[in-house]
């Protein structure tokens, strides 16, 4: 197992150089930069850009990012004048990682479940039921669902703060009573798709050769779902791990826009829309960051899960 | 045909022997006996059809304001100006327009994104996935890699590029563009704009598909069944094809459906910065992003198209669901 | 290990007893979102608790530095944390006396000598003198400050030469800039002409004075709560990132005892409605008052709501919208073509039914920004002359009339009011317009003055909000041929000589004569644009503040006061 940890992270070295290489050249590519405004001369962006170095050749740029990206300098924003990059974004990175984590905890606790039941009662009313309440989770977008969810039990019952964040230095209570909606709101739609990816793979797995052969052997039907059918029946919803925790990065720009929560998702676009390259950049770097290790932790759950599977190693 | 002489013969056999048929023909038979498929297949068709022919079911133009009419209630008649004596089905939107016609012409660009989307994603993402997963570690390795990497790299930075190089394409005179730019504007126009929606949806789209396959292939090529096809020498395309694939694709299908409402939203996102169809042209995704902040005070905006997209939805999944079933080898015998 | 389900199984416990735990934790929640709620309110000095204000922002500043900042978000900040020579009045929005008592005008018009108060001090001790100002302005007008702002300084003498200067092949003397300390306490401006809106520039934030010391000790990192020295009647103490920013009174400020209100916290909200939302349940104490309106499904609700409507403040603001043509690209090459789609807006329609606030504009500057006409000149909403200029034009009925596109920004509200103008030119003209969004730098890249003209739109979208509140800001700053970006292109003509004479023109009655001519020629015959709204504020405060409504100063907290309830 510690031979695939250390290779995965090496496996990070490539990653990085190509995906930060590419998106510094087609960011530099795109028209129009961080100083333009319809109020300021076009000879004082010039000056401008030329104070912060991006007169200069692109891959000379690049070489030198690289350079401070090496020893953890990020650079500051240019948008924030004066600012480091870093000081945003990993607070910002922690706050999305908190929602992100109930979130997904919020989606595996009401999924699981929902897909394990639909799938032992297939073709009943539970199933088509879980199945039609797993469409509305999905269909209904956070957009949508994050606005009625506030008007529901936050304006009309008043159970709930509207929105904001409260850091868990401020209580507990309020810590969660906060994060409630916003998670949520995100796992929703996360819900329905883990309980329908369970309950298509448990009804795979179900019809294995080796479920009907514990049955003959008289085990009870519990005994037989849980300890040997959901084992095998949690592969691909291990395998939706790595896109549902990218999912919850990226789906959480919405969900922390409706709900004023101070995370990172907004730098996604704003980084871009507003040509911050050294924000875009460190924002890449987290993003890749976190994909190969959300794929490790998939990589050593599959480990777990079925110890004859071919790992590549 | 043996069956025949069998059932003359009566009693002679002891169990009823049948016509041998390939998995698609058993899976279609089996699809069609169930009444709900057969309700979402209607449903789907008619789609199609609204999509084709939006000015034979809409009953305004999708562009005609009426700006006194406003975020009117559903049933409200209007009074005057163009659309006099016009009655609001489903309610209009926040420039007075039709919300029901509307809801039909964008059907086109919503199921087009919806099935093509799907179909394309699916196509690409499961062949790599099988491929990768049946492959040499070494490969695998490397191809994972690769959808590592395209999935970390932000894709609206080439979004934005490729909307800022078509603009300026467009505004060329056709004498001034070269045969490939000059392809990729017509192929852009004639598809409405969608062709440069397909191409980034479909850029990323494939790569939960081809995790997805590959993990399920990971585990099932240990299985008894598919070492026993390589002992008798099958080759690998045909392992791949027969034997892991009707295995595997269970899951697969469930995520595709799944995604669909991811293609729709992306779809509005792109028309948005400026991609794709252009408004006044609707299409559900950007309907309800329109309709959002209305939601109180005139939710049929956001309530109407999500209606439809969850109806679609629903029609996919339990669709995809009858699929998959029909395709599981071990419920042949039912 | 062996059997990894029971893991899952531990983690659904887990999940459920929080679950569990939470599900109890609303009713706390509730009564401490409530307590908070009531807490300000109540509250008052004779309690000895610090009376809190909370206001939202859409966007959280970008910087705190006085020569470094351009958007409204960060300029609100600063001005209550840094006094200027002069400051805007909120209520009238005339020029008063801050840091400076009293100044004095040479006869040629070249020479302001303002004369400071003698008891203004930093927050650390240090008393505020001529030498600070001079100080700010070298920074603003250095090239490798890089102040995207330094324009508004040209008027002072040799401020444009030394800004422009291509370092570091070139060098320049910074001394020769035209200001000076006379002594302690004056402060002497030299300019390059005759500048009577000199007085509004007096009282913009990229004059105010800087704390040279603390900028040298901490370099850029001198904003920072804990680094920072201010002057105004508030000190910023907590910065959370995107979250909120906390200001609390400075005691050394002046007139500290006038101030009311000792605490405000600047919350950083994006969504308006969840602004909305958060001030009906009284998290939130004044909303809408940054530089954006709040959108119209917002006002709506808050309009068909008794208690909201009550709480609603609306009124103009110093900023405008228009549609810009590109004058040399056929047909809008023709004036007849440019009257029609002006006059073929109805601007009242799209004021109250696709905005929701602000007023009608047929001229470019609103009504209040000196020199601007009243009533307002221009061409007017009339359809049937829009028909009658484009049949004059040689295309009666829409005949024959090419398809043009109409290009825009990726906004919300832009899409709508980009949908309008398409259905009204359609209806109204018989025409077609073609809409083309793009991303906000990608648009400005693609309209401005260099782009060929083949690649640039015939129409496209642009506004503008007053960097203070003089015409030689809007006409001779956004429109001139020569001496700004005319994205229209338009040829020099007669406007805009008497836009730049009107600049320096020093009889007060005399400037707004001509520049009354100016918006007449500019907008009413060329149509270099067709101006359709100026925008307005759409601010809610709950009814224990007492406050005044800015149309064209920046808001300062100081001045609010606290009614008992």
């Amino acid at each position: 197992m510690l031979r695939l940890i250390i290779r995965r992270f090496l496996w990070f070295i490539p990653v990085f150089f190509v995906v930060t290489g590419i998106t510094f050249l087609t960011m530099h590519a795109l028209p129009g930069g961080p100083f333009d405004t319809d109020k300021t001369p076009p000879a004082m962006v010039q000056r401008m850009e030329q104070a912060f170095g991006l007169n200069r050749p692109v891959y000379e740029q690049y070489f030198i990012w690289l350079k401070n990206a090496a020893q953890l300098d990020f650079g500051p924003s240019l948008k924030q004048r004066g600012r480091p990059v870093a000081g945003f974004l990993l607070p910002g990175l922690a706050v999305s990682a908190q929602l992100g984590l109930f979130a997904m905890g919020f989606a595996l606790l009401i999924g699981l479940p929902a897909g394990i039941i639909a799938a032992l009662h297939r073709g009943r009313w539970q199933d088509r039921g879980a199945t039609f309440v797993a469409i509305l989770g999905v269909s209904v977008p956070p957009i949508v669902m994050g606005p009625l969810l506030m008007w529901l039990f936050a304006l009309q019952l008043g159970w709930l703060p509207v929105a904001q964040w409260a850091g868990l230095d401020e209580g507990i209570i309020p810590y969660l009573s906060h994060i409630i909606l916003p998670a949520v709101t995100l796992g929703a739609g996360l819900s329905a798709i883990i309980a329908r990816l369970t309950r298509a793979s448990l009804l795979q797995v179900l019809g294995e050769d080796y479920i009907r052969t514990a049955h003959a052997k008289g085990l009870a039907r519990r005994t037989v779902t849980i300890r040997h059918a959901l084992r095998n029946a949690l592969i691909p919803v291990v395998t939706y791990l790595g896109p549902l925790a990218a999912a919850v990065l990226t789906g959480s720009l919405v969900v922390e826009q409706i709900f004023a929560i101070p995370g990172m998702g907004r730098y996604f676009v704003s980084s871009i829309t507003s040509r911050d390259y050294p924000m875009v950049m460190a924002v890449v770097v987290i993003y890749a960051f976190i994909i190969v290790f959300v794929n490790l932790v998939v990589d050593v759950l599959y480990l777990f899960i079925d110890p004859r599977m071919d790992h590549g190693l | 045909m043996v069956s025949s002489s069998a059932q003359a013969a009566g009693s002679r056999a002891a169990a009823p022997s049948r016509r041998s048929r390939t998995l698609w023909q058993d899976t279609l038979r089996r699809l069609l006996r169930d009444p709900v498929v057969v309700i979402c297949v209607l449903y789907l068709a008619l789609l199609i059809v609204v999509a084709i022919f939006p000015s034979f079911f809409a009953t305004a133009s999708y562009d005609q304001t009426s700006f006194p009419n406003n975020f009117a209630a559903p049933g409200t008649v209007v009074s005057e100006g163009k659309l006099a004596g016009h009655t609001y089905w489903m309610g209009a939107d926040k420039l007075g327009r039709d919300i029901y016609s509307r809801l039909v012409y964008g059907t086109r660009v919503s199921i087009s994104v919806a099935f093509l989307g799907a179909a394309v994603s699916f196509l690409i993402g499961v062949s790599y996935g099988l491929f990768a997963g049946y492959s040499r570690p070494r490969i695998d390795n490397i191809m994972m890699r690769i959808v590592d990497i395209i999935y970390a790299y932000p894709t609206l930075i080439l979004i934005i590029l490729l909307q800022v190089f078509l603009t300026a394409l467009a505004q060329k005179e056709p004498e001034q563009m070269g045969t490939i730019e000059r392809m990729l504007v017509d192929l852009d126009r004639n598809s409405g704009g969608l062709f440069f929606v397909f191409l980034a949806i479909g850029a990323v789209s494939w790569l939960n598909m081809a995790r997805l396959t590959r993990g399920q292939v990971m585990h099932y090529k240990q299985q008894e069944f598919v070492q026993a096809a390589q002992v008798v020498g099958a080759s690998d395309r045909r392992i791949m094809g027969r034997h892991l694939l009707p295995n595997v694709i269970g899951p697969c299908i469930v995520a595709e459906t799944l995604a669909i409402p991811s293609y729709i939203y992306t779809e509005a996102f792109l028309s948005f910065i400026g991609l794709g169809v252009q408004p006044p042209m609707p299409s559900w995704g950007s309907m309800i992003a329109d309709g959002y902040g209305a939601l109180r005070t005139a939710p049929w905006l956001i309530l109407f198209p999500a209606l439809a997209l969850s109806l679609t939805m629903l029609a996919f999944n339990f669709l995809g669901d009858a699929v998959r079933d029909a395709l599981d080898p071990k419920l042949r015998d039912r | 290990m062996r059997n990894p389900f029971w893991y899952v199984l531990a983690l659904t416990l887990v999940l459920v007893l929080a679950a569990g735990c939470t599900a109890a934790a609303p009713e706390a929640g509730a009564d401490v979102g409530a307590e908070q709620a009531t807490d300000t309110t109540a509250d008052t000095a004779a309690t000895g608790e610090p009376i809190t204000v909370r206001v939202s922002t859409v966007s959280e500043p970008s910087t705190l530095d006085p020569n470094l900042a351009e958007d409204s978000f960060s300029i609100t900040p600063i001005e209550q944390l840094f006094l200027g020579l002069t400051n805007l009045n909120n209520e009238t929005g005339a020029v008063e006396p801050e840091l400076a008592e009293s100044w004095t005008i040479s006869e040629d018009g070249l020479t302001w000598t303002f004369n400071l108060r003698q008891d203004a001090v930093w927050s650390d001790g240090n008393p505020v003198t001529a030498n600070d100002f001079v100080y700010s302005a070298k920074r603003a007008v250095m090239p490798e400050t890089a102040s995207p702002y330094a324009y508004v300084l040209y008027s002072v003498k040799n401020a444009a030469a030394i800004n422009q200067t291509a370092i570091p092949t070139d060098t320049y003397d910074i001394e020769s800039l035209g200001v000076r300390a006379v002594d302690d306490y004056t402060v002497e401006f030299t300019l390059e002409a005759p500048a009577s809106y000199f007085e509004s520039i007096s009282s913009l934030w990229t004059l105010r004075p800087v704390p040279s010391w603390t900028i040298e000790e901490h370099g850029a990192a001198w904003t920072e709560p804990e680094n920072i020295v201010v002057t105004g009647p508030y000190m910023i103490t907590e910065w959370r990132p995107a979250e909120l920013l906390v200001f609390e009174k400075n005691p050394s400020y002046y007139n500290a005892g006038q101030v009311q209100i000792d605490r405000v916290e600047l919350h950083v909200i994006t969504d308006q409605n969840t602004e909305l939302a958060l001030y009906e349940s009284g998290d939130l104490d004044v909303i809408g008052d940054s530089a954006t309106s709040l959108p119209i499904q917002v006002l709506t609700l808050v309009r068909e709501n008794p208690t909201l409507s009550a709480e609603l403040h609306e009124g103009p603001r110093a900023s405008t919208t228009y549609v810009g043509f590109t004058m040399t690209k056929p047909p809008f090459d023709n004036a007849l073509v440019r009257k029609a789609f002006s006059a073929a807006i109805d601007r009242e329609t799209i004021v109250r039914d696709v905005v929701g606030s602000g007023i009608p504009a047929t001229q470019f500057a609103p009504k209040g920004v000196f020199g601007a006409p009243d009533p307002e000149v221009g061409i007017a909403t009339d359809i049937e002359q829009a028909q009658a200029w484009l049949a004059e034009a040689g295309y009666p009925g829409g005949e024959g009339f090419p398809t043009v596109t109409y290009r825009y920004f990726s906004n919300t509200l832009e899409e709508a009011l980009a949908q309008a103008l398409q259905a009204m030119w359609a209806e109204n003209l018989n025409v077609t317009v073609e809409l083309e969004s793009m991303e906000f730098p990608a648009f400005l890249a693609s309209t401005a003055g260099t782009v060929p003209v083949e690649e640039m739109p015939e129409m496209w979208r642009l506004g503008w909000s007053a960097d203070y509140p003089d015409e030689n800001n809007w006409v001779y700053e956004v429109f001139h041929c020569t001496d700004s970006q005319n994205r229209s292109r338009a040829e020099c003509t007669e406007a805009d000589e008497l836009a730049k004479a009107a600049g320096s023109e020093q009889d007060s009655q005399k400037r707004i004569e001509m520049y009354a001519q100016v918006e007449q020629m500019m907008f009413g015959d060329e149509v270099r644009a067709a101006p359709y709204y100026h925008r307005g504020f759409t601010t809610l405060t709950k009814p224990f503040i007492q406050r005044a409504y800015s149309t064209f100063a920046p808001v300062n907290w100081d001045t609010w006061t606290v009614v008992e309830q």
